[in-house]
């Protein structure tokens, strides 16, 4: 089993050391995020997602399925998660480790759970078709972070993705295709980001966005989502050292802010790629959407 | 009659139950229930009852970290611990969710360094569940850690605390402490797990603090304050409790050897 090489003692402590005197190996402040670049592919729903050395690349998927028996009137969403060997060298196919069943099972609380998308939006007919919307999170370089990127990922993929439209005529359901009808956008309830805080020198030390080698160095963790509304998704300290719950609050309230940015910087990409397909301005006559 | 406790609060200020906003359910529990394991204890808070079994520390097997303990937590559910029978499989996320959280707590709050090279395994038994369950396990584990007598500052002690949301706006919002199965069904709860400060006058630390439903937090998180100083309160409630238990058990044994 291939494992992440640790850190040496003399890295640890030389992290630790430049962090009491509050400096970080690459000259951010505390709550500084890395550069973040979001783009789109040239396919709907394609998102790469770049946070400092860490790449994410998220693929969205539709498919008409019969819906599960339970709930007839929902379509389906699933998100999947796979730290392959290309990331780094520690990752290894097949069995999942305990780090991927966190980061799988956190995007899930984050964005599945706390309805992010409208499932009831993309049921057909009830009880026979619906459609099964997929996120692929193909994680293709690592350096910490892993959540947070991942989850903007899929957010912003999930913004950019277009369904094919359908109509339908009693039993018939009639599936067009880009070419004849434009597609249309997924309905999203809310657009949750997931931020991760790092705890050093016993609590004391909280840092925003760690590298890997800062998340090796850390006592403990905590991953807090937020949107934009200020609504609380999901909360994970899942143990590590004990922090005093007047720094958490703290923490929640840094969110506040640093989800509006994210959030701002997605819509602002998602605009200067909506002009850059919208070669000779059709895209508002041929949408039969309206604006909410 | 309303049957849950987002409406019946608001006229009664009584939850269905029959609790008041910060009651905790009845709490029993007993350690060195298992003679043959290295320690043991057995949990019940409610209808929610939790056996625990330690066993170590001992020598680790192919163990890479040569200056600490390892903890390792297994978590098994019982079929019949609900309502509704149902099979939990081993690779089920929402449980090894938890045997990480409680791995992990318990790894940063033990002494583990005075015992390098060892490992120490937690094996919990969810026999009924009504509510709080990684609460109780929690709980449960560190009182078996105590009686398997590994070191440590101060018992780790855990409940959830959920918020009532008024809809008429006239009733506050009121933060409820212990939820039962069906309140946190209907409401947004968190779970918290503290350990007590270093000295006697610092505050509670909390070690393990989730939450998995969606909620607004109010003007400067005022909700969410108030979800997470009345868990920290319940915590230490619990932690008394579970300090007592510990003594009984203590001056029982001494009673006996005389």
């Amino acid at each position: 089993m291939p494992r992440e090489a640790e850190l040496s003692n003399i890295e640890r402590t030389f992290i630790l050391e430049a962090l009491a005197q509050n400096i970080r190996l690459d000259g951010r402040a505390r709550d500084d995020f890395r550069n973040l670049d979001v783009s789109f592919g040239d396919d709907y729903g394609a998102c790469a997602v770049q946070l400092g050395k860490t790449k994410v690349n998220t693929r969205i998927s539709a498919e008409v399925t019969k819906p599960f028996e339970e709930r007839k009137f929902d379509g389906i969403f699933t998100i999947t998660t796979e730290l392959s060997p290309l990331a780094s060298p520690a990752f290894e196919t097949g069995r999942q480790t305990e780090q991927e069943v966190i980061v799988s099972r956190i995007l899930e609380k984050a964005i599945r759970r706390s309805n992010a998308i409208d499932t009831e939006s993309l049921c057909i007919i009830a009880g026979a078709k619906c459609w099964s919307i997929r996120a692929d999170v193909h994680v293709l370089d690592y350096d910490g972070g892993l959540v947070d990127a991942s989850c903007i990922s899929i957010i912003a993929a999930l913004q950019h993705f277009r369904r094919p439209d359908v109509s339908i005529d009693g039993e018939n359901v009639t599936i067009y295709s880009l070419a004849e009808r434009e597609p249309v956008p997924l309905s999203l309830m809310h657009h949750p980001i997931c931020i991760t805080f790092s705890f050093y020198h016993g609590g004391e030390t909280v840092l925003l966005d760690a590298t890997l080698h800062e998340e090796q160095a850390r006592d403990g963790e905590m991953i807090v989502t937020m949107n934009r509304h200020g609504e609380l998704c999901q909360i994970a300290k899942l143990g590590g050292v004990s922090v005093d719950a007047l720094i958490l609050l703290g923490c929640m309230n840094m969110t506040v802010t640093k989800v509006k940015d994210i959030t701002e910087l997605i819509s602002t990409k998602l605009r200067e790629d909506a002009t850059h397909r919208d070669v000779g301005g059709l895209i508002a006559e041929l949408s039969a959407q309206n604006d909410r | 009659m309303p049957l849950d406790t987002a409406s019946t609060y608001g006229q009664t200020l009584l939850r269905t139950d029959g609790r008041r906003w910060n009651e905790l359910r009845r709490i029993s529990a007993s350690i060195s229930t298992q003679p043959s394991t290295d320690g043991s204890s057995q949990f019940v808070m409610g209808n929610t009852v939790v056996v625990c079994n330690i066993v170590g520390p001992r020598e680790g097997r192919g163990q890479r970290d040569t200056n600490n303990a390892l903890i390792e937590t297994e978590v098994t559910v019982a079929p019949f611990a609900q309502t509704d029978r149902r099979r939990r499989t081993k690779g089920d996320k929402r449980v090894q969710e938890l045997q990480t959280t409680i791995s992990s707590a318990f790894q940063a709050h033990l002494f583990t360094h005075l015992y390098p090279r060892s490992s120490i395994t937690i094996s919990l038994h969810v026999l009924s569940l009504d509510g709080a369950l990684l609460a109780s396990c929690l709980n449960a584990a560190s009182l078996a850690l105590v009686d398997a007598g590994v070191p440590m500052p101060s018992i780790l002690a855990a409940v959830t605390s959920g918020v009532i949301t008024s809809t008429d706006g006239i009733t506050p919002s009121d933060p409820i402490l212990d939820l039962n199965n069906s309140e946190e069904l209907e409401l947004p709860f968190l779970s918290v797990g503290t350990v007590s400060g270093l000295s006697e006058h610092q505050e509670d630390k909390v070690s393990v603090l989730i939450m998995e439903s969606r909620i607004q937090i109010g003007q400067n998180g005022k909700k969410l304050e108030a979800m997470l100083a009345v868990g920290v309160d319940g915590c230490k409630q619990v932690r008394t409790i579970m300090g007592e238990v510990v003594r009984t058990h203590g001056t029982r044994i001494l009673r006996g050897r005389k």
